[in-house]
């Protein structure tokens, strides 16, 4: 296991060495100012001055372009943590269903409804899921993450947090206000990711229910619900888990989309503005804050995979 | 000499011609191929199919309903949009260059795809490792923040939005091949064909090739439809198309404020694109499913 961890750990480091050249090489196109330096101490200086934190100022605001960065990608995450909640709810079940029951009505059905959302262009829907409330006579919030009458000083980045820390001056107002805020876009979000883990979680349970401990399971008198929750569930699992690990970089370019339509405060609009208003800097900031939470979840997914699927762990073994 | 022609009707046929032979038996997929083929020929000859030309103005007829609501005027079958252009003649000539640059992008990613994978997979050593760890760093990055790297690079045109949507997949591209080639070449028949003393060409022409085609449609079949999906992001974003060129995405950002005056110019891009994507994608998954029983 330990050993398992560290070589990851090297890979990673090679990996991150790789991202730092990359985003060196968009710095040096696009923002390079230093043009007495030759280039290879022009990345010296570069990697010294990130490892210090120091990733320039923002021409706009002139604000640490990092904290702006950080603050931004957290509310990408809660996007994304949430439309996540909200589609695994649907989709699982739905997913189970199809796969227990395939080549039927229900199956057919099913899939037809996840084909169609994954053939929805992302930003149409967002537009579209902007003015269906209005149509219906909601009054829903289709700007922004949080109505502006509140003042949340930052603390950890992630405004559900934030909003939760000021409940002595705002009660729950401000935090019931940005949930709000999340519902649409999140929505947005889940109907992609809900078709994608409604296509996994088929593929998996239909994978599992041929094999033969299902069989051995059904010789033994166990019922059809004792054997999915038993049985089918655990061991469908792990597979899911890896594929949607591999989605990770397209679910956050969905919710970039969506956060410009929404003119939500993410990751999203702030490449858009800055990007507008000619400041590159951000983008090989971009590239290292968003590439390198990807990296370190990835290792993480990893862990959790080794953690609960025996089988992942012989490989494991075997592989050294 | 005995000629015993009546006895040796039964031909044996080609893979090839066996797939297709599944392939007809499936109504649904055939029905999309000639959907898509009348999509192809719909976008080859659009000048010609126009009722008007795509920037031509009336400007008697402003933001026109499709017309089977009240207050329509039947020239325009989709309705005028507000300087008085024909909506459906702008819709052909917005599949054209949507469906064209995503087509485009498919055929070159899939070639240098499967070259680059096919090498990276036979590769050995130092060259392998690095090409691996490359990969894995590009694959960290999302496909979007890519794109947009790209065009700040390049330049904001519709042929650049091009170039950075193709360079954009590639890399998911070069790693489902990898994976593909590198489960294939695990199996007895590869390592059967190794000891004959077969070259890696050989090995790939006659080993490789003829096995992965299922994992090949899906992956084409998936690298077209984020294709699509960037192509059209991009031209909503404004990084694409520019004023004079009229691409799906970028028909519904010049659109979007009209959306209460006339939803259907939003509406009729959006549901163009998703029609695209959902008759190709059938289309590939009745090819699949064919591939799959002609295995069996």
């Amino acid at each position: 296991m330990f050993n398992y961890l560290l070589r990851r750990i090297y890979l990673l480091c090679i990996t991150a060495f790789v991202l730092t050249l990359i985003a060196f090489t968009i710095e040096h196109l696009t923002v390079h100012t230093h043009f007495r330096e030759n280039t290879f101490t022009h990345y010296l200086n570069y990697i010294s001055a990130i490892l210090q934190g120091d990733f320039g100022y923002s021409i706009i605001d002139k604000k640490p372009i990092l904290a702006t960065g950080l603050i931004a990608f957290s509310s990408t995450l809660e996007l994304c943590l949430f439309a996540f909640i909200i589609a695994c709810i649907v989709g699982v079940p739905l997913g189970i269903f199809a796969g227990l029951y395939r080549n039927n009505g229900l199956d057919y059905t099913i899939m037809s409804l996840a084909l169609i959302g994954l053939a929805l262009p992302v930003f149409w829907v967002a537009i579209i899921f902007s003015v269906l409330p209005n149509a219906f006579g909601w009054a829903m919030p289709i700007d922004g993450n949080i109505s502006p009458i509140y003042e949340i000083p930052v603390v950890s980045g992630f405004l559900l947090i934030d909003t939760l820390l000021v409940t002595q001056q705002y009660q729950f107002d401000a935090f019931l206000n940005h949930m709000i805020h999340l519902i649409l876009p999140s929505s947005v979000l889940a109907i992609f990711l809900m078709s994608e883990i409604i296509r996994l979680t088929r593929h998996a349970i239909t994978m599992v229910m041929r094999s033969n401990y299902i069989k051995a399971a059904h010789t033994k008198g166990l019922t059809r619900r004792q054997i999915v929750f038993r049985h089918v569930l655990k061991n469908a699992l792990p597979p899911i888990i890896h594929q949607l690990r591999l989605q990770l970089s397209t679910i956050i370019s969905f919710a970039m989309v969506i956060e410009i339509v929404f003119s939500y405060q993410g990751a999203g609009i702030w490449l858009f503005d800055s990007i507008q208003q000619g400041d590159y800097l951000v983008l090989s900031t971009a590239i290292l804050i968003i590439s390198g939470f990807i990296l370190f979840s990835s290792i993480i997914i990893d862990l959790l995979l080794v953690f609960i699927s025996p089988t992942k762990r012989k490989s494991l073994y075997a592989d050294q | 000499m005995l000629i015993n022609n009546e006895f040796n009707e039964q031909k044996i046929q080609s893979p090839l011609q066996y797939i297709w032979h599944i392939f007809k038996g499936k109504n649904i997929a055939v029905i999309a191929m000639w959907a898509i083929i009348a999509m192809l020929m719909i976008s080859i000859f659009c000048d010609y199919l126009m009722p008007f030309p795509h920037s031509q103005q009336h400007p008697d007829m402003l933001l026109l309903p499709p017309y089977w609501s009240d207050g329509a005027n039947p020239i325009h079958l989709l309705g005028t949009d507000d300087l008085g252009r024909d909506t459906f003649s702008r819709l052909l000539k917005g599949i054209q260059l949507t469906l064209m640059g995503a087509l485009l992008i498919t055929f070159i990613v899939s070639i240098l795809g499967v070259i680059v994978g096919a090498t990276a997979a036979l590769m050995k050593g130092f060259k392998a490792s690095i090409m691996h760890h490359l990969l894995d760093a590009l694959l960290t990055i999302p496909t979007l923040l890519t794109a947009l790297i790209l065009i700040v690079l390049f330049g904001m045109s519709y042929e650049n939005s091009l170039i950075a949507v193709s360079l954009s997949l590639l890399p998911q591209f070069i790693r489902g091949i990898y994976i593909c080639i590198e489960n294939e070449l695990q199996k007895q028949h590869i390592i059967a064909l190794r000891l004959d003393g077969a070259t890696n060409l050989r090995l790939l022409r006659y080993g490789i090739f003829p096995n992965i085609i299922e994992p090949f449609v899906t992956l084409v079949n998936r690298i077209f439809t984020m294709a699509i999906l960037e192509i059209t992001t991009l031209g909503f974003l404004g990084f694409g198309a520019n004023s004079e060129q009229v691409e799906l995405g970028s028909l519904i950002t010049k659109s979007l404020e009209l959306f209460y005056l006339s939803p259907y110019l939003v509406l009729f891009p959006g549901l163009a694109i998703f029609l695209i994507i959902i008759i190709f994608n059938i289309f590939s998954e009745g090819v699949r499913h064919s591939v799959i029983e002609g295995e069996d």
